[in-house]
C-alpha cells in the first residue's frame, strides 16, 4: 500500500478530537462517504484526519417531553429506522430514509450530512423546518447555531475549521406536524431535483395554523427557506386552498439553476408541486 | 499505520495507509470476490458487511474499519451457505459481476429489519444489476428472509 503523509487520529473523547484539530489542514471525519470521494479525486489533501467514530459521547438519540437530541455521529440509518423518532419527527425520518442507498445510510452520519453542505442534501430542509439548532464546540469555545443560519453557500457553512458539531437539538410540540418529500428524476438513490421539508403548528383548537415552515433543497446554493409562503398559512385552517396558495408562493423564494436534473423553469414548477405535497402530508389530510 | 479489525471472523492487523480504500486493501489481500463497479458508492458491487451493516468499500477509508467486524463475500459464503443456495435456487445471477455485492447486501439485511417484499425491494434498490431484471434476486432475498 502506498503511504501518504496523512496522519489518522482516532480519539475517544470530544476533548481529544478538539485538541487534535488545532493544526492547519486537519479535518474531522464522520462516516467518510463525502470525504472519501473528495480525497479519492484529490480535491482535498488533509495533513491530519480526525475520525470521530470512536467517540461514544457523539452517538445516540435522546428524547424528552420538550426536545430531541441527536449526537453528530449517529448514523443516518439509525435515524431512518428509529420508530419513536418517526412519530415525533416524521419529516426528518423520511429524509433520512431516502438518502442514497442502504450503504450510504449505514455509513453516513448526521454531522457529516449537515456539514457537507451540498445544497441538494435531504436532511437539512427536514431539520430547518422543525427549527433545529446545532451545538458546536471548539477547544476554546462552544455555541449554538440555528440550522436556518448555518449555510452560507455551496459546500460552505458558518463552521470554523476547528469547530465540531456535537449534536442537533430539535424542539418538540404536540401541536406541530412535519413532513419531507422529494422528487428524483433518475434512479431512486440519486440526489433530488427538489426536496421539500415542511411543518405546521396549530393553536390549541388543533385547527388554526399559528406557524409554518417550508424549506427546499436542490433549488439554490443553500437550503431555501420560503418564509413568505409559509407565513401565508398563518391564521388559516391549513385547508386545501391555503396549502395550494402557499405552495405557489415558493417560487419567490428559490433560485434554481439548469442542470441534468431539470431546467430552472422545470424545477420551479416541481417546487410548487412538491411543496404542496409536503404541506399536504404535514397537514395530515 | 497499524489498523486492526476482524476480517471474516479472524483478527487481523495491517500496516496500511489509513486513507486507502477498503476495496483496494481487501482485494490486495487476494479477497477478489469484492468487485469494483462504479467506484462512487452507487452500484453496490463492492459491498462488504461492517458490524452487520452494508458498506460500499469503494468509498470506505480503511482507517474507519479500525476495531470493526468486517465480512466479505468469501467469509459469508462459508458462514451462510443457505444464503448462497437461495441465490442458486432462484437463479439470482447471470453474468455474476454484481452477485457478490447482492449476496453481501442480503446477508446484512437484518441491520434494517426489512421483512415485507416492499421493504426488501427498498433495501436492495442500491445494488444494481444489468442482467437479471432483479426479480430473481429479490426472490432469493425473500427466501433468505423467510428462512431466517
Ligand atoms: C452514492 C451516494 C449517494 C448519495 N445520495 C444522497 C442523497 O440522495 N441525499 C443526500 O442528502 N445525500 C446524499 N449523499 C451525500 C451523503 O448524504 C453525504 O455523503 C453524507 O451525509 C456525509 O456524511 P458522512 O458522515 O459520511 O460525512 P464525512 O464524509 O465523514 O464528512 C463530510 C464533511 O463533514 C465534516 N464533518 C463530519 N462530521 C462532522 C462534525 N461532527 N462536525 C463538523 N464537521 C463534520 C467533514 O469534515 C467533511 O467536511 C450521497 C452520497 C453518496 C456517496
Ligand atoms: S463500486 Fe462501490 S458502490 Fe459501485
Ligand atoms: S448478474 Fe450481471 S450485473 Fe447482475
Amino acid at each position: 500500500m502506498q503511504s501518504t503523509d496523512t496522519e489518522f487520529m482516532i480519539p475517544s473523547t470530544v476533548a481529544e478530537a478538539l485538541q487534535g484539530i488545532g493544526r492547519e489542514d486537519s479535518i474531522f471525519l464522520g462516516g467518510g462517504t463525502a470525504t472519501a470521494l473528495l480525497y479519492k479525486n484529490r480535491l482535498i489533501e488533509p495533513s491530519r484526519v480526525i475520525w470521530l467514530g470512536n467517540i461514544a459521547e457523539l452517538k445516540g438519540i435522546s428524547i424528552t417531553q420538550s426536545e430531541v437530541r441527536i449526537g453528530a455521529m449517529t448514523s443516518v440509518a439509525e435515524i431512518a429506522g428509529h420508530s419513536r423518532l418517526a412519530g415525533l419527527l416524521p419529516g426528518l425520518c423520511a429524509a433520512a430514509s431516502v438518502i442514497g442507498n442502504a450503504r450510504v445510510r449505514a455509513m453516513a452520519t448526521l454531522g457529516g450530512a449537515l456539514a457537507h453542505a451540498d445544497p441538494r442534501q435531504d436532511i437539512p430542509p427536514s431539520l430547518i423546518a422543525v427549527n433545529a439548532t446545532i451545538s458546536i464546540k471548539s477547544a476554546s469555545s462552544s455555541r449554538e447555531v440555528s440550522l436556518s443560519e448555518f449555510y452560507e453557500g455551496f459546500l460552505e457553512t458558518v463552521l470554523e475549521p476547528d469547530e465540531l458539531i456535537t449534536e442537533v437539538i430539535i424542539p418538540i410540540s404536540d401541536n406541530r406536524s412535519s413532513a419531507y418529500i422529494r422528487y428524483t428524476p433518475t434512479s431512486e438513490g440519486d440526489y433530488p431535483t427538489v426536496g421539500v421539508g415542511s411543518s405546521l403548528t396549530v393553536a390549541s383548537d388543533m385547527k388554526t395554523v399559528v406557524s409554518a415552515q417550508i424549506v427546499l433543497c436542490g433549488v439554490g446554493a443553500v437550503p431555501m427557506i420560503a418564509t413568505e409562503a409559509a407565513n401565508s398559512l398563518v391564521g388559516t385552517t391549513g385547508d386545501d386552498q391555503a396549502l395550494r396558495r402557499a405552495a405557489s408562493l415558493v417560487s419567490e423564494a428559490i433560485d434554481p439553476q439548469d442542470d441534468e436534473r431539470g431546467t430552472a423553469d422545470y424545477k420551479t414548477e416541481m417546487s410548487k408541486v412538491f411543496a404542496y405535497r409536503s404541506l399536504k402530508l404535514s397537514s395530515g389530510n | 499505520m497499524k489498523i486492526s479489525f476482524s476480517l471474516n471472523g479472524k483478527g487481523i492487523e495491517l500496516d496500511v495507509d489509513p486513507m486507502s480504500l477498503a476495496l483496494d486493501v481487501i482485494r490486495g489481500l487476494s479477497l477478489t470476490g469484492t468487485k469494483e463497479g462504479c467506484g462512487v458508492g452507487v452500484c453496490g458491487a463492492c459491498t462488504i458487511m461492517v458490524n452487520g451493516s452494508p458498506v460500499s468499500s469503494c468509498i470506505c477509508l480503511v482507517g474507519t474499519l479500525s476495531e470493526k467486524d468486517v465480512w466479505t463475500i468469501e467469509g459469508l459464503a462459508e458462514k451462510m451457505p443457505e444464503l448462497i443456495d437461495s441465490f442458486v435456487e432462484n437463479e439470482g445471477m447471470q453474468c455474476g459481476i454484481c452477485t457478490p455485492g447482492q449476496i453481501v447486501a442480503a446477508a446484512a439485511i437484518d441491520s434494517v429489519g426489512a421483512n415485507t417484499p416492499e421493504e426488501i425491494k427498498k433495501y436492495m434498490a442500491g445494488n444494481l444489476c444489468r442482467c437479471t431484471g432483479y426479480q430473481t434476486i429479490l426472490s432469493a432475498v425473500e427466501d433468505h428472509v423467510a428462512i431466517n
